[in-house]
């Protein structure tokens, strides 16, 4: 937690060789099948729903959980990236934040990642708050949260493999 | 070049066949037939009746058949794509062109979409190099998934529809994939490759829904629900679309998955103006 209030988390892996190619398609990629290992996650009850002017994570077709921009694809000699702005939602105490799916070398290796940055969860203890006022964060959004990078992973290797 | 099309008749096949008027053609259909521009040849590939006779002599072969809307098609696919490219091996052809599924490689994929997978492995599986194009929907006058997304829109003023609608896809004009399939005749840099051939837009199939809907100037609502399953949905669909319940039930089995392409090497090897979306539309509309 940052003294903002603001959030940052990472999940990363580490890979033999790139998952996605290094072009527009390969960006958009990640960010499709991350939104997929949500869905796949929560069984279909959480969903992203996209328009042209950006996108919402929905729970069970209704309450909007979190809204997104558009996705901000890049890809730069090897790092490929897609990164959704946070703008607001039920689980975001105000606009801002983001999250970054990329693919960039380390090493001789390629690392996958997930990173939220800046976030403000709704759900989180306030700055100088008592910590169990965030337990619903702590307990459950941020574990929900690395179990669906573990499951984007997995669904990347695979589709790569397939 | 001697080339072959299986599925000649077939709403790609037809916008194929002139693409390759430079080449000696050989248009496969279950029926005989006799338009100009090709030898028409009847053979089954489902069965092997024929197929001798219109592999006689062929250096590249489209295979652009499936069974759609048959209980059994994934079975029925298999086996034809098997026997089709065993007899392609004995008649000595160099290359064999297939039309596959974009999202048919994800490992959750829909029956439809395994299936346009397995097909493709079949082909592969005597040894004839195959070239493997993947798409989405095809925007195209007769496509099966355009024309239910069109009837929909022509006949609902207010659309119940499932979450599939916010399933990102990538479609591709009729003609874009006619001139990708062509382009990779006898083009030896494809053999035994596999391109995703995406369209120049990504959307979801609300966002199509919508612009189809403001080609024809109207305006439908929708209203989306977390739960109406590809079994109902085809059954509605066969009530208010013309596609059939059994066609309608393995394509929007197949909505579920995203079908965007994941690479772009088809961009470098054939770089094609592709048609934007609401042009591919237009031209299938009118």
């Amino acid at each position: 937690m940052l003294e903002s209030g603001g959030f940052e988390s990472r999940q990363r892996m580490l890979v033999a060789d790139p998952v996605v190619e290094a072009s527009e398609a390969g960006a958009r990629t990640l960010g499709v099948t991350y939104w997929q290992a949500v869905d796949r996650l929560t069984r279909g009850a959480v969903r992203a729903s996209w328009t042209g002017d950006g996108g919402k994570l929905k729970l069970l077709g209704g309450a909007t959980l979190l809204t997104f921009g558009r996705p901000e694809l890049s890809f730069d000699g090897e790092l490929v990236s897609c990164r959704h702005a946070i703008q607001g939602g039920l689980l975001a105490l105000r606009a801002g934040g983001s999250v970054t799916l990329a693919q960039r070398p380390e090493g001789d290796q390629q690392e996958l990642s997930v990173t939220v940055e800046g976030y403000l969860p709704r759900l989180a203890a306030r700055v100088g708050a008592p910590p169990w006022t965030g337990m619903l964060y702590a307990r459950g959004q941020s574990p929900v949260h690395a179990a669906v990078s573990f499951r984007y992973f997995e669904l990347l290797l695979r589709s790569r493999d397939s | 070049m001697n080339v072959t099309v299986f599925g000649a008749t077939g709403v790609v096949g037809r916008a194929l066949v002139p693409l390759l008027a430079e080449h000696e053609l050989t248009a496969v259909s279950r029926t005989a037939r006799a338009e100009p521009g090709a030898r028409w040849v009847v053979a089954d590939a489902a069965s092997g009746d024929g197929l001798a006779a219109a592999l006689e002599g062929a250096d590249v072969v489209y295979y652009l058949v499936h069974s759609l809307g048959a209980r059994d098609f994934e079975e029925q696919d298999r086996a034809a794509a098997e026997t089709v490219a065993r007899e392609a091996a004995n008649a000595g052809v160099r290359q064999i062109v297939y039309l596959g599924g974009l999202g048919a490689d994800d490992p959750d994929a829909s029956p439809h979409l395994r299936s346009r997978r397995e097909t493709g492995e079949r082909l592969a599986s005597v040894g004839v190099p195959v070239t493997t194009l993947r798409a989405a929907m095809i925007v195209g006058k007769g496509s099966a998934a355009f024309e239910t997304i069109l009837g929909l829109v022509k006949r609902l003023p207010v659309m119940v529809t499932p979450s599939w609608v916010s399933t990102p896809t990538q479609p591709i004009a009729l003609d874009d994939v006619a001139r990708y399939l062509a382009g990779v005749c006898g083009n030896e840099a494809a053999y035994g490759e596999g391109y995703d051939t995406g369209g120049p837009e990504v959307m979801t199939y609300r966002e199509m829904i919508e612009r189809i809907a403001a080609l024809l100037g109207r305006k439908p609502a929708i209203v989306e629900v977390p739960v109406l399953t590809p079994y109902l949905s085809s059954l509605w669909l066969n009530l208010v679309t013309p596609v059939s319940a059994s066609v309608a039930r393995p394509l929007v089995e197949g909505l579920r998955n995203p079908t965007i392409a994941r690479e772009e090497r088809i961009r470098k090897l054939l770089p094609l103006d592709l048609t934007p979306f609401d042009e591919a539309a237009r031209r299938a509309l009118a």
